[in-house]
């Protein structure tokens, strides 16, 4: 009997601490969406902590309008929980706008939902340009830069590292394709070779077909278009197979996943990614200092940055025109110049944002560093074959 | 006692069922936190129990009768569709539901009455899916392509009726976990069939009606899905009714001997092989039907929805109702379905939990949710 009176009491506590409002102001939601399970589940972990961040900071400003909640939604990386989240959290009145996708494959599949439903969209991560130039919708908008901008510093600043000779390999999502497609490009006319392209699909466990026909063309680097988990797994095997190439990635393998799945191996991996490196820029100091305060168990990896400025972003546009999806679409058409923590925003027609820095990275004593700052590029360190 | 007595009699017994079911129904999609959605799935489990113990459920559904069973079910989803008229979201759900149900009757077809194992469940989901793609841009009718989705499913499993025939348990289960894995290789290096990217589909219109379009019917705002949710239960409706009617005639009772025992069956002049081909091109074209459905609905399909991992939901739908149970199905399907999505709240835990959810079933009740009923002998009218 004492521990169920106990128990009601707690109980009580419990509903009356839930019951007082944390404050006075209007409540205003925003989506999240991200792969928070699966195999990219420590990117859309880091999104969503980021974004949470920012949500977090908004509501501790005692000068803003509005208190701020975030509704998570998982996607799997799957396009149809994603059309289903999508509904959801488009179909919710109460939802004024949502960062959304860190997957290709599933931001694609959600456009049609966001436009038939009116919300207005920021992407977070996926790269793909048919997400904004596919179509003509006004609700889809991107904070990170595309994959063709991406490819072409690949290429300048490999073919001036002195690298000819490519071997590339690309998952065959048009992720991996895309990569494939204009790094080729960029590459070849900047006067390197590409001695073979192989495609592989996004789940598969040995490469030592293709890294044996690799090997025997003698590349300089393995370009990979791809994500993590393949990522290492091309990485390591490359290793059993004693192909001494250095290897180079694309926006997809910069995670910390990445370099604790390798350990030693990742050493001396180059990767890029879309907008400038967090903690060069103004306030991006200030993001690494309030996630780390924060505890979060993830870190933000490569994308939290972006999850965080377009969470601001919409935040903003919020606190100037009230939480109407409406204002806020037009709002956010208009978008120029405006500074965040990955750079200047602008948002050309398709809601791209067109001045996106390109960042490069190198893996050095298990940290991604960007590249100007590395031993790597000071000559201290060299890459393979240098 | 007189025919019209025991109409009221069967009507009374539906309602007594169909209302309960119906708001609880109703309180486990409406539910929002995790809170709520614990007290519904309390309070259906508290339901569940007291019928069971008063013996009020078991009276419900023998005086229902197949009818007013079908019939309780079909109000129920109407009544359920009717309220969520302008809620995409809950409706998508529901549809989505339905159609899985759809898919786990074929496979109860095949695994549940003829015993033979299918473990590529999404695969032939995706064949139908992606006939649907193929054949709904072109002029067919949308009405013929569905059936063309099942046909063409049914078309693919045939492939597999020669190993499948000359294997049984294990080895037979390994045949179709290898063309489930085959199926999806062959769409992801596939160009002309989008690719890992997937195709983009556009959705169901059957003369000339869109059922992507939100509509103003009968005073009110009906958004879009609510047309997919209608198709997917009438398909549903027919499909159960097909299921049980079989089950229920001489042909389920050749199934039935099938399973339990080849050699026994054969000696008695039961052709077995004919029996396991049949169920098992019943149950592909089931699953392509609902796949095709699937497809038009989402508007989007890519290999990745029709993964190993999906055929494995599909069985393990069958194995926590119940083998050979379809109420028990039917219960399943909407846990298994709905439940996940009903978890998002707790984002990235809500796979572990809902996986503790169905051991703690599994361990609770072996035979899953509902048992299989014996079946009933001649002279039981009310049945």
């Amino acid at each position: 009997m004492k521990r169920r009176a106990a128990l009601l009491l707690r109980l009580a506590c419990f509903l009356v601490l839930v019951a007082i409002p944390a404050s006075a102001k209007e409540t205003v939601k925003l989506a999240f969406i991200g792969p928070l399970t699966g195999g990219n589940s420590a990117i859309g972990l880091g999104g969503r902590n980021s974004a949470d961040l920012a949500v977090k900071l908004r509501n501790a400003d005692p000068t803003a309008k509005y208190q701020y909640e975030l509704v998570v939604l998982d996607d799997e990386c799957k396009p149809d929980t994603g059309v289903q989240v999508a509904t959801k959290a488009a179909a919710d009145r109460t939802i004024i706008a949502g960062v959304t996708h860190y997957c290709s494959v599933v931001a694609m599949a959600t456009v049609d939902t966001f436009h038939r439903l009116a919300l207005p969209t920021i992407v977070w991560g996926a790269v793909l340009p048919d997400i904004t130039y596919g179509h003509s919708y006004k609700e889809i908008h991107r904070v990170n830069g595309t994959m063709v901008n991406q490819n072409e510093t690949a290429a300048k600043l490999m073919l001036a590292q002195g690298f000819r000779r490519w071997v590339v390999i690309h998952d065959t999502t048009d992720y991996g394709k895309g990569h494939n497609k204009y790094f080729t490009q960029f590459v070849t006319a900047g006067g390197g070779q590409v001695l073979g392209t192989f495609g592989v699909t996004a789940d598969q466990q040995d490469f030592t077909a293709e890294l044996t026909q690799a090997k025997a063309r003698n590349p300089e680097v393995i370009f990979f278009g791809g994500l993590t988990p393949i990522g290492v797994r091309i990485r390591a095997q490359m290793d059993k197979l004693g192909l001494a190439a250095q290897f180079q990635g694309t926006s997809g393998i910069v995670s910390d996943d990445f370099i604790k799945g390798l350990g030693p191996l990742a050493e001396g991996v180059v990767a890029f990614r879309e907008g400038g490196p967090a903690e060069k820029l103004p306030g991006g100091k200030f993001f690494l200092e309030k996630y780390a305060e924060q505890k979060y168990a993830n870190s933000p990896e490569a994308y939290g940055p972006f999850a965080f400025a377009a969470a601001s972003l919409l935040m903003d546009t919020i606190e100037k025109v009230g939480p109407d999806r409406k204002k806020v679409l037009s709002a956010l058409g208009e978008v120029k110049g405006k500074d965040s923590i990955v750079g200047t925003i602008t948002f050309d027609d398709h809601g791209q944002n067109t001045v996106a820095a390109i960042t490069a990275y190198v893996v050095q004593d298990g940290k991604w560093v960007v590249w100007q700052d590395s031993e790597y590029a000071s000559g201290r360190r060299k890459l393979k074959g240098r | 006692m007189t025919a019209a007595r025991a109409r009221v009699r069967s009507a009374l017994a539906t309602l007594v069922l169909a209302v309960p079911c119906t708001l609880l129904l109703y309180g486990f999609l409406a539910a929002e936190s995790e809170g709520k959605v614990a007290l519904v799935l309390a309070g259906a489990t508290l339901a569940a129990a007291l019928g069971w113990r008063t013996g009020l459920l078991g009276w419900a559904v023998r005086a229902s009768g197949q009818g007013g069973l079908a019939l309780g079910f079909a109000l129920s989803g109407l009544a359920l569709v009717a309220a969520f008229h302008e809620d995409p979201f809950v409706l998508l759900l529901l549809a989505r539901a339905l159609i899985a149900l759809v898919a786990c009757l074929g496979l109860h077809v095949q695994l549940a009455d003829a015993g033979v194992p299918n473990f590529a469940g999404a695969a032939f989901f995706g064949v139908g899916g992606y006939t649907a793609a193929v054949l709904g841009k072109g002029a067919l009718p949308h009405a013929v392509v569905l059936l063309a989705c099942g046909a063409l499913a049914a078309a693919v499993g045939s492939v597999l009726l020669l190993p499948l025939l000359r294997t049984r348990g294990h080895y037979a289960a390994l045949i179709t976990i290898a063309f489930g894995l085959l199926f999806r290789t062959f769409f992801e290096v596939n160009e002309s069939l989008g690719g890992p990217q997937g195709l983009k589909l556009g959705g169901l219109e059957v003369l000339g009606f869109h059922f992507n379009d939100d509509r103003h019917v009968l005073g009110l705002e009906w958004s879009g899905y609510a047309f997919y949710a209608l198709a997917a239960l009438a398909l549903a409706l027919a499909a159960l009714s097909l299921v049980r009617r079989l089950e229920r005639s001489w042909l389920g009772l050749a199934l039935d001997a099938v399973r339990l025992d080849e050699t026994a069956a054969a000696c008695f002049g039961v052709e077995v092989a004919r029996w396991k081909i049949g169920a098992f091109t019943l149950g592909n074209a089931l699953i392509g039907v609902a796949g095709g459905l699937s497809a038009m609905m989402v508007g989007f399909i890519a290999p990745n929805n029709f993964t190993f991992q999906e055929s494995l939901v599909l069985v393990s739908i069958l194995l926590l109702g119940g083998l050979g149970n379809l109420a028990g199905l039917a219960v399943a399907t909407l846990i298994v379905v709905c439940l996940p999505e009903k978890l998002q709240p707790i984002q990235e835990y809500r796979y572990l939990l809902f996986s503790v959810l169905v051991v703690l079933v599994l361990v609770l009740r072996p035979a899953g949710l509902v048992r299989r009923t014996a079946r009933r002998s001649f002279g039981s009218a009310a049945a």
